[in-house]
């Protein structure tokens, strides 16, 4: 993409310290600070014609011990997805909803409330939305093992058929 | 008009013929092998599916291949349904589900699981959300195996089922009620010890006559405080005299 269309330049230069670059035809990666983000998300709203957040993702980062939050948004009259970058630290995990600019919000920030523990200040309703019988730790972190988990909560059948035996006799074994 | 009862030259009443104890197990045996025959043709699939095994259903029971032929064909209340298909992985939230439905519906009941993920996990085998065995919460007459099975897997495994049914071996519904303590006590590890049902299957059990020293226990007993005047729960089921478990 060569250059950006007037409007999405206008609130971008509004906005301090955001990184922009472009990922593909249509696909914009917006780098931001936490703090500016509510703002950010406004200006696209109200100037720039971003009326559709469509998902809001979550991913751990382990080695920096952050969650990388990301806001895509969609503009039926541009025809560009902008996905908005932000880091926040993993402890406290907190941050601020943006329920108040877009009100699907809410369930993107229940749901990773659920799966990844992190706490939306002024988020409507955070109580457990899928995962009702769930007690343990957030199961997306990558802290929590899933397979040790698995293997301590449900038995498993025991496979061993005559042919994998013979095999196992000759010194063979599963590979995975 | 009233009835007249036939009185005997010195006035009494005439006595019923006692039936000999060989003779009633034989009554009995007859008509069950007529019960067993016409409940082994005329199965109701409860509407009811998880999973991907879905999608092998449509065709399975409408016009390709056709189950009504073998008397199978949708029902859409668990009440009125005699057979629980469990069409692939269940979460933890969905087997909540298919324990309420199971329990509702009525004796004899048969459950079939269909492909690996009912069996070991499938390919969930290292899943946090769903279930690995499903024969520990509920009792499965038989497997159908694949990842997901054909139709014609599932129609060999519904003619199977039939032959078993008449023949009087799918009994598995029996299990649940003589074994209902140690099915409670792995549903309990899921939910919590405060999972109860709306169903009373002690007093079912009760009423069935299958009540064992393996119905009630340990687990049970954490179904006392959901006990009301309408349902028995497991104080007044070890009451009732019960069988010796038969292995």
């Amino acid at each position: 993409m060569t250059q950006l269309p007037e409007r999405l330049a206008l609130v971008f230069k509004e906005i301090p310290h955001l990184t922009v670059e472009s990922t593909g035809e249509r696909r914009l990666r917006v780098k931001s600070r936490p703090e500016a983000l509510p703002a950010l998300l406004g200006l696209l709203k109200n100037q720039a014609g971003y009326v559709h957040l469509s998902a809001i993702s979550c991913v751990d980062w382990h080695e920096t011990d952050e969650f990388e939050l990301v806001y895509h948004l969609w503009s039926y009259e541009l025809k560009m997805l902008v996905s908005v970058h932000i880091d926040i630290p993993k402890k406290p995990g907190r941050y601020i909803t943006v329920h108040d600019i877009y009100t699907p919000a809410a369930f993107f920030e229940r749901d990773i409330h659920e799966m990844y523990g992190v706490y939306f200040e002024g988020s409507p309703n955070l109580t457990p939305f899928i995962l009702t019988e769930w007690q343990g730790p957030p199961p997306m972190l990558k802290s929590f093992a899933t397979e040790q988990y698995a293997r301590e909560t449900f038995e498993s059948v025991d496979y061993s058929p005559e042919w994998l035996q013979e095999i196992e006799a000759q010194g063979g074994k599963f590979v995975q | 008009m009233s009835k007249t009862i036939p009185i005997q030259a010195d006035g009494s009443a005439p006595e019923c013929r006692p039936i000999a104890e060989p003779e009633r197990s034989l009554w009995r045996k007859v008509i069950d092998n007529i019960a067993n025959h016409c409940r082994s043709r005329s199965l109701f699939v409860l509407h009811y599916c998880t999973g991907c095994g879905a999608i092998e259903l449509p065709p399975a029971i409408t016009s390709r291949f056709d189950s009504e032929r073998l008397g199978i064909q949708p029902m859409v209340t668990p009440r009125q349904a005699d057979l629980l298909l469990i069409t692939g992985y269940l979460s933890i939230k969905t087997l909540k589900r298919v324990i309420l439905t199971y329990e509702q519906m009525q004796s004899p009941k048969y459950v079939i699981g269909f492909g690996s993920c009912t069996i070991n996990g499938g390919m969930y085998w290292n899943s946090y959300a769903t279930v690995k065995q499903l024969r520990h919460y509920i009792p499965v007459d038989m497997y159908i195996a694949g990842c997901m099975p054909r139709p014609e897997a599932v129609q060999q495994g519904f003619l199977q089922l039939m032959e078993r049914i008449d023949q009087g071996n799918a009994r598995s519904w029996q299990e649940y009620y003589k074994n209902y303590d140690e099915y409670l006590g792995n549903q309990q590890a899921l939910f919590g010890t405060d999972w109860h049902t709306p169903t009373d299957v002690i007093a079912e059990a009760k009423h069935y006559q299958l009540i064992t020293d393996r119905t009630t226990g340990e687990h049970t007993k954490h179904l006392d405080k959901f006990a009301s005047r309408f349902l028995t729960r497991s104080t007044q089921g070890a009451e009732f005299p019960r069988q010796e478990h038969v292995a």
